[in-house]
C-alpha cells in the first residue's frame, strides 16, 4: 500500500503554530517503527492512498472521518475539506466512521479525540492537503495512462477531464498506486472554493431521518446479552453485601456479578436485565460524600473563598492599588450548579472478547482510549482490540469518559458472552460524571472615563482535569499498574489543589476585557464527585459570572452596556467587532411592550460570539422569545452547520439557564429523569437568528462557543424586566 | 402469543406481555430505528404510530398491541423512497446527532396526517413531547411547515404511497 507522503514536518509546524504546541504523539503512518495496519475495509481492486480515502473500482469515493460525529456536523465538515481539494462533492462520497489508529490523531490534541470545538480548525489544512495530494497522484497517473501532459488535464467531481473526454478517477488507480508524491500539492486559493463556504446539506441527514444511522445502542451481534448495572447512590461506594437471589430468579437472567462500579445483571434482553436489576438488594459502604448536600457544596465553596488561600492563577499589574484608585468598584458572587449532560442516547457499549481478541462497538469522543482500556480488562494485547466507531447520540463531553467501556469489558470477560451494556436514563442523570458546581466572586474597578482597570476573580469548586485524567491514564500508559495509575491520578489532584490552577476551572473568567490589573485565584474544593467536561467546559459557568458582572459594572458606571464593552475590548479586535455588530443590531430592534433585551459576549474555543436575548417575565416565569447570535468563527466551512451549532448551543445553554440543576441529598443526586431534570422543549424554544461575520481567517470552533453567552444574556434581560439581578443558575425569579 | 401488524406485515411474538413495544421492536424484530431515551414516556425518542396515532412505546406493554397496526420509522420511508418529512429533514439540515429524529419525524407525521396545515402553536403542542438535546427545534418546525405549506403535494404523495 502506498502512502501519501504528506510531510510530517509541515504538519508539526502547522500544529505548533495553531494548536498551542499540543503535538505530542502526532504521527503519520511511516513515522513510527512498526506502523499498525489501517483499520479500513478491504477493497477488491480498489486503492487506499492514505488512512482517509479509498477509491473503489466503481468510482465510489470512500471517506473515513476521523473525528467523532456527535451532531456537530463534523462528517460533513471534514468531507468538505477533503472533497474541496480532491474535487469530489462531499454529498457524493461514501462516509465511513474511522476506527482507532495513529493516523487519526487530532493534531490539536496529540491523541485521537474529538472535543474543544477543535476538529475543523485542526484539520483545515491537514485534510485539504490529503485531498490535494491524492488528486495530484490521480492526475499524474492519468497523464501517464492517457499519454498526455498533466497540464492538459482537469478534474470535475471524481472525473478526470481531458478535452471532451471524461474518465472516472477509478480508471487510474492501478497506476496511481505505483506512484509517490514528492512534494505537497498546492492548495486552492479561497476564491476557487466550490464546497467550502457553500450552503451544502449534511452528509448524514438522510441516514438520520430514516432511522438507518447506526448508533452504539443499535449494534447487535450474534449471541449478544444485555447488561444493566446497579450503581451506588453515592459515587464510588463499593458494595458491602449483595443479595441477588430474587434477580437471578427473574426470566431471562443469566448472570449477576460484581464489577468495579456496582452489580451487573445480565439477561437475554435489555428489558429483562432492567427489570431484574430492580430486584438486586445491595448494601453500600458509607463514604464521606454521604454527608454532602447541595447546601454543603455552596457553604464549603463560600468558606474557601472567604479564607482566600487558593492557588494563584494569572496575575497582572497591582490589583490592590488599582482597586483603591478606581472611581467605581463593584463586587458580586455567582453560582452555577452541578449538571448532567444527558445526551439523548444513554451511554452504552458492545464488547465481545473471543480468545485473545476483542471487538468494541460504541460511539465515543476518545477512541485512543479504547484499545488500552479493553486490553487491560481482557488481559489481551492492545493491538488485538478492534474498535468500531458508531454515530454518537449526543456527546457534549459526556462521551469523552470511557468508564462504560470498562464496565462492558469486565462483564464480557467474566461471563464469556458478547455484552451490550446500557445505562438507563436514571443512571445517566444520577451518576455523572457531572459538570462541576461553581461559586465565583468577582470584584472589579472602573475609572472615571469608564475604563475597566481592575479585575479580581476567584472560583471555588471541583476540578475537571484530574478526574478525566484518572479515566484515561490506564489507556494512555498501559505499562502502569493499577496502583500506579491511582497514585499518579492522586498526584495530579494534589497538584491542582496546591500548585497550579486547572485551566478548565478558571477559563473564561478574566481574559476578554482590557483591564491592566488582574488577579485570578482558584480554590479547589473536592467532595469526591465524579466530574468531567460539559459543553463549553469552564466557559459554561465563567461566562455567566463575567458577563453578568460586566453588565452590573456598566450600570454602576452609568454607561450603556454595549458602549462599556466596546470601550473595554480594544485589545481583542475580533471580539470588539462582534460586539459592535451585535450592538448595532440591538439598537435597531423593535421590541414588543413587556419584552426586554439582554446582551452578552464571550470568547471561547478561538471564536467570538455576542448574543442578544429578548425576554419577558410573566407571572414569575422567564420566557425567551428570540435570540440573535452574532459570531466570527473565521472561514465558515459550512455556514448552515455553523448556524445549527449556534442554535444548538443556545438551546442547550437555555436548558441549563432556565432549568438545569442537579441536587445532592445525603451524597446522592435527587433528580433521576426528564420529569425532574427537565429539558427545553419546542414550545419553549425561541426563534434564533444567527449572523456570521465572514472574516475569512482560518476556521475556529463552533460546537461550543454559542453556549456561554446565553445565560448572562437572559439574566441581563431579566434585570431590565424586573430589577432583579439573578446571580444563581438556574435563573429563578425571587 | 400476541399478533399485530408491523410496517404492513403480520407478525407475532411470545415475549412477556409486559415487555414494552419499543423493546419488542428493537430486540426481537431487530428494527433499531426507534430509540430508547428515557424509559418513562418523557422524551419521545421511541415514538411509533399505533393505528395511525403517535405513541410513546417505551411505556406501552406489548399485550396492549394485539391486533393493532404499528408503523415504525422504517415503515414510513427509506433512503431510496423518502417520506416528504424525511426529504424535508434533509433539505432543512434538521438532524444534528440524529438520535431523537426518528421519534420527532413519527410525531410530525402523525400530526400532519391528522392536521395537514397546523399552525405554529399546533406544531408546538404536537411536538412538545419530543425532546431534542441538540436543539434542532427551530429546524424541525421549519421542516414541518415546509411540508404542511405544501399540503396538496403532501396529500398526493401520501395517496400514491397508500398512506392517506
Amino acid at each position: 500500500m502506498n502512502t501519501v507522503n504528506v510531510s510530517r514536518r509541515r504538519f508539526l509546524q502547522t500544529s505548533a503554530i495553531t494548536g498551542g504546541g499540543l503535538v505530542v504523539g502526532f504521527a503519520m503512518t511511516g513515522c513510527s517503527s512498526t506502523p499498525a495496519p489501517l483499520p479500513v475495509a478491504s477493497t477488491e481492486g480498489g486503492w487506499t492512498p492514505n488512512a482517509f480515502l479509498q477509491v473503489l473500482p466503481d468510482n465510489t469515493i470512500r471517506f473515513y472521518t476521523a473525528r467523532s460525529e456527535m451532531g456537530q456536523g463534523v462528517t460533513t465538515g471534514l468531507s468538505t475539506l477533503v472533497g474541496e481539494e480532491l474535487d469530489v462533492n462531499p454529498l457524493d462520497m461514501e462516509i465511513r466512521l474511522a476506527g482507532a489508529h495513529e493516523d487519526y490523531v487530532n493534531p490539536d490534541f496529540g491523541m485521537q479525540g474529538t472535543g474543544g470545538s477543535s476538529s475543523i480548525h485542526a484539520h483545515y489544512l491537514h485534510l485539504r492537503q490529503v485531498g490535494a495530494n491524492t488528486r495530484a497522484l490521480i492526475l499524474e497517473a492519468a497523464s501517464q495512462d492517457l499519454g498526455v501532459p498533466a497540464s492538459s488535464l482537469s478534474t470535475d467531481n471524481g472525473v478526470v477531464v481531458h478535452g471532451g473526454s471524461r474518465h472516472p478517477y477509478a480508471d487510474f488507480i492501478a497506476t496511481a498506486q505505483t506512484l509517490n508524491i514528492e512534494a505537497d500539492a498546492a492548495l486552492k486559493p479561497a476564491s476557487e472554493f466550490q464546497y467550502i463556504g457553500q450552503e451544502t446539506r449534511r452528509v448524514d441527514a438522510i441516514a438520520k431521518a430514516t432511522g438507518t444511522a447506526q448508533f452504539g445502542i443499535d449494534v447487535d451481534v450474534p449471541g449478544m446479552h444485555y447488561a444493566v448495572v446497579v450503581r451506588a447512590p453515592v459515587a464510588r461506594a463499593k458494595a458491602e453485601s449483595v443479595d441477588a437471589e430474587n434477580a437471578k430468579a427473574m426470566p431471562g437472567v443469566t448472570d449477576v456479578l460484581e464489577i468495579g462500579t456496582g452489580v451487573a445483571v445480565v439477561a437475554e434482553s435489555f428489558w429483562q436485565a432492567k427489570q431484574a436489576a430492580a430486584k438486586v438488594d445491595v448494601q453500600w459502604e458509607s463514604l464521606p460524600l454521604a454527608s454532602v448536600s447541595t447546601e454543603t457544596l455552596r457553604r464549603d465553596y463560600s468558606a474557601a473563598l472567604d479564607a482566600g488561600d487558593g492557588v494563584e492563577g494569572p496575575v497582572e499589574g497591582d490589583i490592590d492599588a488599582a482597586m483603591q484608585s478606581a472611581s467605581t468598584t463593584h463586587e458580586a458572587e455567582y453560582w452555577a450548579p452541578l449538571l448532567s449532560h444527558s445526551p439523548m442516547e444513554p451511554m452504552n457499549a458492545v464488547v465481545r472478547i473471543e480468545g485473545d481478541e476483542a471487538d468494541v462497538w460504541t460511539g465515543i469522543q476518545f477512541p485512543s482510549a479504547v484499545p488500552g482500556l479493553v486490553s487491560r480488562v481482557a488481559d489481551i494485547p492492545a493491538e488485538n482490540v478492534r474498535f468500531h466507531q458508531t454515530y454518537l447520540g449526543g456527546g457534549f463531553g459526556r462521551r469523552g469518559t470511557p468508564s462504560h467501556l470498562v464496565e462492558a469489558a469486565e462483564i464480557a470477560k467474566a461471563t464469556g458472552k458478547p455484552i451490550q451494556l446500557v445505562w438507563t436514563r436514571e443512571d445517566d442523570v444520577r451518576h455523572g460524571p457531572f459538570r462541576p458546581a461553581s461559586l465565583m466572586r468577582i470584584k472589579a474597578g472602573v475609572d472615571e472615563a469608564g475604563n475597566l482597570t481592575a479585575w479580581d476573580a476567584s472560583r471555588a469548586g471541583g476540578d475537571i482535569s484530574p478526574d478525566t485524567f484518572r479515566g484515561l491514564l490506564p489507556a494512555l500508559y498501559p505499562w502502569m499498574g493499577d496502583s500506579m495509575v491511582e497514585g499518579v491520578a492522586n498526584l495530579s489532584e494534589w497538584y491542582f489543589e496546591t500548585f497550579a490552577t486547572d485551566e478548565s476551572s478558571t477559563e473564561g473568567l478574566f481574559e476578554d476585557y482590557d483591564q491592566p490589573n488582574t488577579r485570578v485565584t482558584h480554590m479547589t474544593v473536592d467532595h469526591e464527585l465524579p466530574l468531567t467536561f460539559w459543553r463549553a467546559v469552564g466557559h459554561s459557568y465563567s461566562a455567566f459570572a463575567k458577563e453578568s458582572m460586566i453588565d452590573e459594572l456598566a450600570q454602576a458606571a452609568g454607561m450603556d452596556e454595549v458602549a462599556f464593552r466596546l470601550q473595554n475590548t480594544q485589545n481583542s479586535p475580533r471580539l470588539n467587532n462582534v460586539i459592535r455588530v451585535a450592538g448595532e443590531r440591538m439598537a435597531n430592534m423593535e421590541v414588543p411592550a413587556g419584552h426586554h433585551l439582554g446582551f452578552a459576549a464571550h470568547h471561547s474555543f478561538r471564536t467570538d460570539v455576542a448574543e442578544i436575548a429578548e425576554v419577558s417575565v410573566e407571572n414569575g416565569k422567564i420566557r425567551v422569545h428570540k435570540v440573535t447570535c452574532v459570531l466570527d468563527c473565521g472561514q465558515a466551512v459550512n455556514p448552515d452547520i455553523v448556524r445549527s451549532q449556534m442554535e444548538g448551543g443556545v438551546i442547550y445553554g437555555l436548558t441549563a439557564a432556565l432549568y438545569g440543576g442537579l441536587n445532592l441529598e445525603n451524597g446522592a443526586i435527587k433528580e433521576s429523569n426528564f420529569h425532574d431534570y427537565p429539558m427545553l422543549r419546542m414550545d419553549e424554544s425561541p426563534e434564533i437568528e444567527v449572523v456570521i461575520i465572514d472574516s475569512g481567517t482560518k476556521p475556529t470552533g463552533v460546537g461550543e462557543p454559542g453556549l456561554p453567552p446565553i445565560a448572562p444574556a437572559v439574566a441581563n434581560a431579566v434585570y431590565k424586566a424586573t430589577g432583579q439581578r439573578l446571580r444563581s443558575l438556574p435563573l429563578q425569579i425571587a | 402469543m400476541i399478533q399485530f401488524t408491523l410496517n404492513g406485515q403480520a407478525v407475532q411474538t411470545d415475549v412477556d406481555p409486559d415487555t414494552p413495544l419499543l423493546w419488542v421492536v428493537r430486540d426481537h424484530f431487530k428494527l433499531k430505528g426507534s430509540k430508547f431515551g428515557c424509559g418513562a414516556g418523557l422524551c419521545g425518542a421511541c415514538t411509533m404510530h399505533v393505528d395511525g396515532a403517535a405513541l410513546k412505546t417505551c411505556v406501552t406493554p406489548i399485550a396492549a398491541m394485539a391486533n393493532k397496526s404499528i408503523t415504525t420509522i422504517e415503515g414510513l420511508g427509506t433512503p431510496d423512497a423518502l417520506h416528504p418529512l424525511q426529504a424535508a429533514w434533509h433539505e432543512h439540515a434538521v438532524p444534528q446527532c440524529g438520535y431523537c429524529q426518528s421519534g420527532q419525524i413519527m410525531a410530525a407525521a402523525a400530526l400532519l396526517d391528522a392536521n395537514p396545515n397546523p399552525s405554529s402553536d399546533e406544531i408546538d403542542a404536537a411536538m412538545a413531547g419530543n425532546i431534542c438535546r441538540c436543539g434542532c427545534y427551530p429546524r424541525i418546525k421549519r421542516a414541518i411547515q415546509s411540508v404542511s405549506e405544501n399540503a396538496l403535494a403532501y396529500d398526493a404523495m401520501a395517496q400514491t404511497e397508500g398512506r392517506a
